[in-house]
């Protein structure tokens, strides 16, 4: 009978322990997948996971690359935001799970029959909701997740072997090889795409986890609590609402927006767009210069350019700047005109400008198209076979590989043949700032470009140069 | 049991890896033409110290390949293999230390889905001119103004090692301008750009040092180096530099001065020497080397450009020089054009005297001093005892050929050449013997040619060879770069 009752009171107190990590991962999910889902696909964009034993070698070859390598592996899968948000809470239930093990590691030792039952196991989940704050960081690299898990894997896994010396021999043994899979490098990942950032939340989530089941353990000696059943749950509540309250303090809902700007513009949502922009007008650079290339793939730009917000010609076809994110839509915008060449300058610096020396498989697809288009199909080909080593560009790599050379083939395909009539027919140079007479030359070179006429048309708007507004309006009335 | 159910697994795999392109050569379709193989050695010269020239063939729907080498001892090396050859590096080296000055005849078979097709043999010829210990290159993306991970590497060139001396993750900036003395890299001039930005400096294997090189009296940092075969001076070109990009050309960049001019470094005064022929506002000088004996100053001029102008297709540099005495550190009186390239409206960039003072190697392109981004670019060779020049039609190829080194006994050229893809800088080597004859480029030689060049996204960037390994220690020279203490150029007062 007194079994029974000591079996119930465990059974239910286990419950309430895995309702709890259950809603913490639903929480993660949810979070991620909704209100988060943009930060996924930027994290993926920049990084460009190979099935490639050259590059797994180059990874793990440096302390911490396991981490890292499994961190990118899990980051491919963040093309569909909610596969990411998946992976991301099971990751950190993991972390919470592995803590809340270690916690009853400890105590099991000290007091066996409090270890399922302690008011602290609440605190289990504090490394993981630090890694979640770490995660709101577009930056934070995913690898730093696994490198805390793969640390209390490895301390879980020595602390459930007796003591004595053959677990003495393995501690010295694992040191080593944890440090090997986990250690951060400074010439190499430390799980920030910043190299100059140190990331705080990280090291705070990590040691935590370590540092907390002697915390524990400490506790329970000198603390007494009366009424086990009900500091749980309220010990629950304070960490959720407060780690809560911190993660959507922490959320850059802006990056968010603008985030989602890209990712509409990179997949050609252009619907999508156009229903985005009349639901709230963007008022960031990035929203303006893909609501902009999404009214003009409509044809409504000129009719319409003034009835959203607009950042002069900036808004346009903004300077190129030398980061990873900032061009993006703008390449998105020459490409679509035509001006392939420019294009693809800017889509390669971008991709040079990954602060932590990745590539992305989104400029590598842009860079294939781009050499395709000008017929430098060698090159073409170089960005293609990187690409058929990879999970989710494979196919398509697949699929252009047989147009190169091809050139009745893309003359007839709806995209390439388009731009391959759109592009330059008289050479000019170009630098980081689009001149009208770049948007003059393309269109007289081919009047059909009714992207391009639009684009000079809002030129003149926003500049106020009527004289040549009226004149390319004259011209076109003309040639109807 | 579980023994049982694992054992045949490995086995399995093990009759797999020994089935994979093992087979006897049987049957074959004998075919009248030689083989298209890459990388391409048909009737290449080689070094007796190269490595393998391991290749495979160009059609990638072979299923295997098959060569065998014989000399005409009767000695042969034999290797098979799905996607290329790859030859014992022992054996190799044995094959061609007994045929120096021979050559070696090449039996290539192919298997295809109709079953084996054997080529008609072709011949490499083994060269007693030996080559140098190694190169030395940066590999960088071939891209634009921004740059992601680069490095200065050192590759041996009778093995497939490769060994980076120092990368940009050691530091935040850039690394380009490595220099030695006549390969030798006990004398060693290396430039950092960006917020550490230094010129490393080490003479005669001396600790490493790194110098601001800008000065009041000259246009910026010391850029394109070459040391005087004393090891006493290096020549530098100071620039300033710009690009603009191509909207619709296969020569996607344009990288162009809007001044330069030139200047010698006196390494034992810590003195940059200048002369006001050298810095003339009207003139860019750029690209500066020493003659074989040190008593002349070679380097490309071209008229400047009307300030503001991009008419970048009218700048033609001139091959010029002006003496230099060693003893003083002085330069002579006047410049004198050595080739007028502007009067065929052509433009020189990256002179090279040979170390024996016979031929002096330079680049040719439509205009500029940038030729790396022009598809034309092609090397000359001009001899200096007759003052004639001519195309290294051996060596060059319908896309780019660019920098370019000698092998410290003059009979080895490294080029950069474009033709594999026609973005990718690749290093090959010729032969030039002792009349200016020019042998057929081939490609630095690599154990998976085909694998390794597609997988690399590198270009490499002005190889030069080396005579041993650099014993160049990249953690501490990172160390010396992000610390912030430089010591500054002087510049020698007149007297």
């Amino acid at each position: 009978m007194k079994k029974l009752r000591i079996f119930t009171f465990h059974f239910s107190h286990f419950t309430i322990e895995v309702l709890f990590t259950l809603l913490f991962g639903v929480a993660v999910l949810l979070f991620f997948g909704l209100a988060y889902p943009h930060h996924l696909h930027y994290q993926e964009q920049y990084q460009l996971f190979l099935f490639d034993s050259n590059y797994v070698r180059e990874i793990v070859r440096l302390p911490g690359g396991v981490a890292d390598l499994l961190g990118r592996f899990c980051t491919q899968f963040f093309l569909f935001a909610w596969v990411g948000a998946l992976i991301i809470a099971l990751l950190l239930t993991a972390v919470q799970l592995l803590t809340l093990q270690l916690f009853n590691v400890q105590r099991s030792r000290t007091e066996p029959s409090v270890a399922l039952q302690s008011p602290f196991n609440v605190l289990s989940f504090v490394p993981s909701f630090l890694l979640w704050l770490f995660l709101l960081d577009e930056h934070a690299l995913l690898g730093g997740v696994w490198a805390v898990l793969l640390t209390l894997l490895a301390i879980g896994g020595i602390m459930l072997l007796p003591k004595g010396w053959i677990r003495r021999i393995i501690i010295l043994v694992a040191i080593p090889i944890v440090y090997w899979m986990v250690g951060p490098d400074w010439n190499g990942s430390h799980y920030h795409r910043y190299p100059t950032v140190f990331p705080t939340l990280l090291y705070a989530a990590w040691l935590s986890a370590i540092i907390l089941p002697f915390i524990i353990r400490a506790c329970h000696r000198w603390i007494t609590v009366s009424n086990r059943s009900i500091v749980p749950f309220i010990s629950l509540m304070v960490v959720a609402i407060g780690f809560g309250w911190l993660v959507w303090k922490n959320a850059n809902f802006k990056a968010e927006k603008v985030m989602q700007y890209d990712f509409m513009a990179c997949h050609q949502q252009w619907n999508r767009i156009l229903q985005t922009i009349n639901t709230e007008k963007p008022n960031n650079q990035i929203g303006v210069t893909v609501q902009n290339l999404a009214l003009a793939m409509h044809g409504q730009l000129v009719n319409h350019l003034f009835d959203y917000n607009q950042n002069g010609i900036l808004g346009l076809l903004p300077d190129v700047q030398s980061d990873a994110t900032s061009p993006m839509p703008t390449a998105e915008a020459f490409y679509q005109l035509g001006m392939v060449y420019v294009a693809q300058r800017t889509v390669f610096e971008a991709q040079e400008a990954i602060l932590d020396f990745q590539k992305s498989g989104r400029c590598y697809k842009r860079l294939a198209q781009t050499n395709l288009i000008i017929g430098s199909y060698e090159v073409a080909r170089k960005y293609l076979i990187a690409l058929q080593k990879t999970l989710f560009y494979r196919e398509w790599a697949n699929e252009t590989l047989p147009l190169l050379g091809n050139e009745e083939a893309i003359a007839k395909h709806p995209e390439y043949g388009r731009l391959r009539q759109w592009v330059y027919k008289e050479d000019t140079y170009f630098s980081d700032h689009v001149t009208p007479e770049m948007l003059e030359d393309l269109y007289f070179s081919n009047t059909d470009n009714h992207l391009a006429y639009q684009y000079l048309m809002a030129y003149y708007m926003l500049t106020g140069d009527r004289e040549r507004y009226t004149k390319l309006l004259q011209n076109t009335s003309n040639k109807q | 049991m579980k023994r049982n159910t694992i054992l045949p697994f490995y086995l399995f795999i093990l009759l797999l890896f020994l089935a994979a392109c093992t087979e006897t050569v049987s049957d074959a379709k004998q075919e009248m033409l030689q083989p298209r193989i890459y990388p391409d050695y048909l009737g290449v010269s080689i070094p007796v110290n190269i490595a393998p020239l391991n290749f495979g063939m160009t059609d990638e729907t072979a299923l295997c390949i098959d060569a065998v080498i014989t000399d005409s001892k009767g000695h042969n090396l034999h290797s098979q293999g799905d996607e290329a050859v790859d030859f014992d590096i022992d054996d190799w080296h044995t094959l061609l230390s007994q045929n120096c000055g021979d050559s070696l005849s090449v039996t290539v078979s192919a298997k295809y889905d109709d079953g084996w097709h054997t080529y008609r043999p072709f011949s490499i010829y083994v060269s007693p001119d030996s080559i140098d210990y190694g190169i030395c290159y940066r590999l960088i993306e071939p891209g634009y103004e921004v740059w992601s991970k680069m490095g200065i590497y050192e590759r041996d060139l009778s093995t497939f090692d490769e060994r980076p001396l120092i990368e940009n993750t050691q530091f935040e900036g850039c690394v380009n301008c490595h220099s030695f003395n006549r390969g030798n890299p006990a004398d060693l001039s290396l430039h950092i750009r960006g917020p550490h930005g230094a010129t490393l400096l080490r003479h005669d294997d001396s600790p490493l040092m790194a110098y601001n090189t800008k000065t009041d009296q000259t246009l910026g940092f010391c850029v394109y180096p070459y040391w005087h075969p004393s090891g006493r001076y290096i020549a530098y070109s100071t620039n300033a530099t710009s690009q603009l990009f191509h909207s619709a050309h296969r020569n996607r960049i344009e990288v162009f001065d809007t001044a330069s001019d030139l200047q010698v470094y006196d390494v034992e005064k810590n003195e940059l020497l200048l002369s006001p022929l050298l810095k003339q506002d009207s003139i860019y000088e750029t690209y500066p080397v020493f003659s074989a004996d040190g008593r002349s100053l070679w380097f490309c001029a071209a008229r400047a450009l009307p300030e503001g102008s991009h008419q970048l297709d009218s700048l033609h540099y001139n091959l010029c020089r002006i003496d230099f005495d060693p003893a003083t550190g002085t330069f002579g009186n006047q410049i004198e054009t050595i080739i007028d390239a502007e009067a065929q409206h052509k433009s020189i960039s990256f002179p090279r005297p040979s170390y024996d003072g016979r031929f002096l190697c330079y680049t040719l392109s439509d205009y500029g001093q940038f030729s790396i981004w022009h598809h034309e670019a092609d090397l000359y060779l001009h001899d200096l005892s007759t003052g004639e020049s001519y195309p290294m039609t051996g060596a060059n190829s319908n896309d780019t050929e660019s920098f370019h080194n000698w092998s410290t006994n003059s009979r080895w050229l490294v080029l950069s050449s474009r033709r594999d893809d026609g973005l990718f800088t690749r290093p090959y080597f010729c032969h030039v013997d002792a009349k200016g004859i020019v042998s057929k480029a081939f490609m630095l030689p690599q154990r998976h040619p085909r694998l390794f060049y597609r997988d690399r996204f590198f270009s490499f960037n002005a190889p030069d060879f080396i005579i041993r390994p650099t014993r160049f220690d990249g953690q501490k020279a990172s160390r010396i770069i992000n610390d912030e203490s430089r010591k500054n150029f002087d510049v020698r007062q007149k007297e």
